[in-house]
């Protein structure tokens, strides 16, 4: 496609209109991070202030900030991969059969508030006494994802035509052969797409840690709670465990991001 | 020993075999199971809940009242219904929006350009942002009197907004949270699937003369719609349960005058902070059952595009 | 195998076996058995919780058990014992409770564990040093269920520039209150002369000395709802008239003691009503732009005198499902000993101990005017600050209401009978 001056132009202002929108907040909130509580309210030292490490050094003293990252990382990283494990072959199998009532089942544990859940399942858990260790937060947080990369991966499995499965038939291979060794492959971005966000969803989630983990297996949400005080809103602190919070998921995106588009290749092999 | 090793080889080829037979099973069934497992339980005792006063503590004796608790909220016009009507019409206007805005950004990512890559890292920072962080952040900066936005609006004469403070400026106020927060999501969905589109139909289109509006229109929308409708679900339930950003928005009852309160939060007061539980129940049901319609029309839809 | 499947492949294994260890040791760290060595405390954030953290060390040494500690803030902490209890959990010991918030709920559903017979054994603790009222509060059917460990009272925070500017001497009734914040208000534009907590269900505790102060209470002597009773009436009118009248321009009805305190101190505010035990917000230099000219004084006093509360806000219980009571009572002991509620006070904590108050070096860190505040409040100090139910959540919103409707300028009185109606509901259904 040949792309006209004026399109680029517009896109690219559009661009840098969308990027200092979903910028910008996070910007002030990391500058904040940098002030003190006092500076932090005053308007007129928005940009010119005093930068200050307290608020970091406060987070980094006070809480365990370590640990909470790496039970985050574990928790985050194994329930996507096992959500990938059991759901990538389930969305196929739903895509190709067209299974709907079964594929509902599953969108329904993503109905289900949350809060309908917490009672029972501490209770379960409690008995099993699994409560405090990272099993019991690795299964809640699949419980979260599954749905998501059934329903992602499903929507992308929709899309690539039967004709490839056949010519893997064709060639040789068992059905079961053309999903892994054709399918899969191809579905490359759709699995990106959906683990990256399965796995901040993970990351992200704050109920099912507070009531489930042990205080080693917290996770980082939880951490950041433990600044909003009886006796003050720390708020320099709190967006100071804000940013340490999103820096580890960021890099990580950072180094993920171009399997999101992955999906060039599967368009290479249509064409 | 011959014999042997063909048995085994005859093993597994009939082990192939049935594994290929019943892929459909195979494939589905681990995830299914788990799914059901550790849903079975909280259904059933939610749904029993909801039959009986349970109240104070789920512990305590509690009598059988079978369908009084639902009489009694689908007949309350001080909470239950307003509730509803701010769920449904939170989860319009920010689906709408994310649709809309998600596509658009999809459609400006698809083709590949220099600096792809920082767009794409900041399209996935309001995502990655703790919630909870967000919406303290998002209270500071639309507090009244201090926050940044007010000042801003004053200084080139525009008169200070109360925003989330105000009774009817705080529902839109956290729709533009949510919005900005989720749009990412949408827009990561589509791009995949934009990404995963053939090109020979728009390249025959193109050929044939075709403006970009056209080729949008009439045929990238249209291979596109799988993916739209996935986004739909994923995004249209998640909006369905917004929970964090409310509550670090108005805290608990969604603000002096419910002026935020959804059927998530209503429940979530009900259950916490009034400790009925039957009542909470009974909302978490009939909550249930209007998003699982919701979806019912949904997936109608999906079924009509997979033929 | 692709690149991207082998990889998720290797994550997962990795994760789970990862998983599996720390699991492990999890599971075995956890003490089930009766008289585990560790005990689990649970414990929102607060000063108080920060004093004591430091103290713990040295307590585990003395005794040879181990402390685990469970820190929250107060909604989480909520939530937490809210699904814990409820399923019975045996892993909490130790809880730090709100005896008025959840304190009458908790002993209802026996969550309780009876402290009475262990309270009562150690002459050197000595229960009969805590003062009546606090101990009334964590005190169920006669028995002993929680030990106070902070105590508040309401005060008044002013601003000494604005009030020496506008040549005023500090307000001893409501009515100079009024007038001075009328005053302040009108010479200073962009300051406001009061404010407080706005929001419905945060701000009954604050308004609650209005109330009684006007001479009167959340229900009669009959324990019938008494708020649109004409003293509470005028109570309302007034609080709501301060805010609207001489509070700050578009101000929020969400208002809970975070955000009020921000007002006051940027410097926004010329006078506050707020609980004393959050005076550190105001006078810390790092937190207030008018640290070095706030003041204290006592309640002012309506037309029943000065009458603010004076409330034990937290205290310590035990859980009745812990399988370690006795090492979890030692712990109590412990941290509610005259000698750490002593060290307690001098970080800024008041406390429950009348020897400790009798004890000057007690309040020596504390600004002069608010000790002598303080004083003055636990004399005639009304032993609750809310209404004294099970439902505590549903009354305050029930009795909130007309606070911030009188804010919003509307007609006090319909609110009160729609409030009246509604938290006598709520004593109807109250459980004996």
């Amino acid at each position: 496609m040949i792309q006209s001056r004026r399109y680029k132009v517009f896109r690219f202002t559009m661009l840098v209109l969308v990027v200092l929108f979903l910028v910008l907040p996070i910007v002030w909130m990391v500058l904040a991070a940098f002030k003190t509580n006092v500076d932090i309210y005053d308007v007129a030292k928005t940009i010119a202030f005093m930068p200050t490490l307290e608020n970091f050094t406060k987070v980094f003293a006070q809480g365990n900030f370590g640990a909470y990252i790496i039970n985050s990382s574990v928790v985050a990283l194994s329930a996507t991969a096992a959500s990938l494990v059991l759901g990538v072959p389930a969305a196929f199998a739903m895509s190709r059969f067209v299974m709907n009532k079964s594929a509902l089942v599953v969108l329904m544990a993503r109905v289900i508030p949350g809060i309908s859940l917490l009672v029972p399942w501490y209770y379960i858990f409690s008995n099993l006494r699994l409560v405090g260790s990272l099993w019991v937060l690795i299964l809640s947080h699949m419980f979260v994802s599954l749905p998501l990369i059934v329903y992602i991966m499903m929507g992308f499995f929709d899309g690539l035509p039967l004709e490839i499965e056949e010519s893997g038939l064709v060639d040789g291979l068992t059905h079961i052969g053309a999903f892994w060794h054709l399918m899969v492959p191809l579905s490359r971005g759709g699995m990106a797409t959906a683990g990256i966000l399965s796995f901040i969803f993970s990351w992200n989630n704050f109920m099912f840690a507070l009531v489930l983990s042990g205080s080693s297996t917290k996770t980082l949400p939880v951490a950041i709670y433990d600044f909003i005080g009886y006796a003050s809103i720390d708020w320099g602190a709190l967006m100071a465990a804000s940013t340490v919070v999103t820096v580890p998921i960021m890099v990580i995106a950072l180094f993920t991001q171009r399997y999101i588009v992955a999906g060039l290749t599967a368009g290479a092999t249509k064409g | 020993m011959t014999s042997a090793v063909t048995t085994r080889a005859a093993q597994r080829d009939a082990l192939s075999h049935w594994a290929n037979k019943h892929r459909r099973w195979l494939f589905a069934l681990p995830a299914m199971t788990f799914i059901v497992c550790l849903i079975a339980f909280p259904v059933v005792w939610t749904a029993w809940l909801s039959l009986t006063d349970a109240s104070g503590s789920v512990r305590a004796e509690s009598t059988f009242v079978g369908l009084k608790n639902y009489g009694d909220i689908l007949t309350d016009t001080h909470r239950f219904w307003p509730a509803v009507g701010r769920t449904i019409s939170f989860t319009v206007v920010v689906l709408f929006f994310e649709m809309l805005f998600g596509l658009g950004i999809a459609l400006l990512l698809w083709r590949p350009f220099r600096g792809e890559k920082w767009v794409r890292i900041a399209i996935l920072m309001p995502l990655v942002a703790t919630p909870v962080a967000v919406g303290m952040m998002w209270r500071l900066i639309f507090d009244p009197s201090i926050g940044p936005v007010n000042r801003l609006l004053v200084a080139v004469g525009i008169p200070a907004q109360p925003w989330l403070a105000g009774e009817f400026t705080a529902l839109p106020t956290t729709m533009f949270m949510d919005i900005w927060q989720w749009t990412p999501m949408v827009t990561l969905i589509l791009l995949a699937g934009l990404t995963s589109l053939s090109d020979e139909p728009q390249e025959a289109a193109r050929v044939d003369g075709a403006s970009g509006w056209q080729t949008l229109r009439w045929i990238t929308l249209p291979m596109l719609r799988p993916t739209l409708i996935v986004a739909l679900l994923l995004r249209g339930i998640d909006a369905l349960k917004t929970f964090d950003i409310l509550i670090a928005a108005k805290g608990k009852g969604g603000g002096s005058f419910n002026e935020v309160e959804t059927l998530n939060l209503y429940a979530y007061g009900l259950s916490f902070d009034y400790n009925e539980y039957a009542l909470s129940s009974t909302v978490l049901i009939l909550f249930f059952v209007i998003i699982v319609t919701c979806i019912f029309l949904l997936t109608r839809k999906r079924e009509e595009s997979a033929s | 195998m692709s690149m991207v499947s082998r990889r998720a492949v290797l994550a997962a294994a990795g994760g789970l076996v990862a998983a599996a260890t720390v699991g492990c040791s999890a599971n075995t760290g956890g003490g089930d058995s009766g008289g585990s060595t560790t005990v689990k405390v649970t414990m929102a954030n607060h000063v108080w919780t920060e004093n004591v953290k430091k103290a713990i060390p040295e307590f585990e040494k003395a005794s040879g058990l181990k402390i685990e500690i469970t820190q929250l803030a107060e909604d989480q902490l909520s939530d937490q014992y809210n699904v814990k209890l409820n399923a019975g959990t045996s892993e909490i010991d130790v809880m730090m409770y709100r005896p008025l918030q959840e304190g009458r709920l908790f002993a209802q559903n026996k969550y309780f564990a009876d402290l009475t017979s262990k309270a009562k054994a150690d002459a050197t603790w000595n229960l009969a040093d805590f003062q009546a009222a606090p101990i009334a509060a964590t005190t169920y059917q006669g028995k002993v269920v929680g030990v106070p460990i902070i105590t508040e009272r309401e005060v008044l925070y002013y601003r000494k520039d604005l009030l020496q500017k506008a040549g005023l001497s500090v307000p001893k009734t409501l009515d100079e209150l009024q007038a001075a914040a009328k005053a302040i208000k009108a010479a200073n534009p962009d300051v406001a002369g009061f404010v407080a907590r706005t929001s419905k269900s945060p701000a009954v505790t604050q308004f609650s000395s209005f109330l009684y102060s006007m001479g009167g209470d959340w229900v009669d002597a009959s324990g019938k709802a008494a708020v649109n009773s004409d003293a509470a009436k005028k109570a309302y009118a007034f609080y709501g008239g301060l805010i609207k009248n001489y509070g700050p321009a578009n101000v929020s009805t969400d208002m809970s003691w975070p955000e009020a305190m921000a007002i006051f101190t940027q410097g926004k505010a010329a006078f506050y009503t707020e609980a004393d035990s959050l005076y550190k917000n105001a006078t810390d230099p790092a937190k207030s732009k008018v640290a070095d000219t706030v003041g204290f004084a006592v309640f002012p006093a309506g037309p029943a005198g000065s009458k603010p509360y004076n409330i034990p806000s937290w205290a310590l219980g035990i859980n009745d499902a812990s399988k370690n009571q006795a090492n979890a009572w030692k712990f109590i002991l412990w941290a509610t000993s005259k000698e750490q509620t002593l060290a307690q006070q001098k970080g800024g904590i008041p406390g429950a101990r009348t020897s400790v108050w009798a004890d000057a070096d007690g309040t020596s860190s504390y600004p002069k005017d608010l000790a002598e505040a303080i004083a003055a409040s636990t004399k005639g100090g009304v032993d609750h600050d809310r209404p004294i139910v099970a439902q505590v959540v549903k009354a305050r919103e029930a009795v909130g209401q007309p606070i911030v409707d009188s804010i919003k300028g509307s007609d006090v009185t319909a609110s009160v009978e729609t409030a009246v109606k509604a938290f006598q509901a709520v004593l109807d259904t109250e459980k004996k």
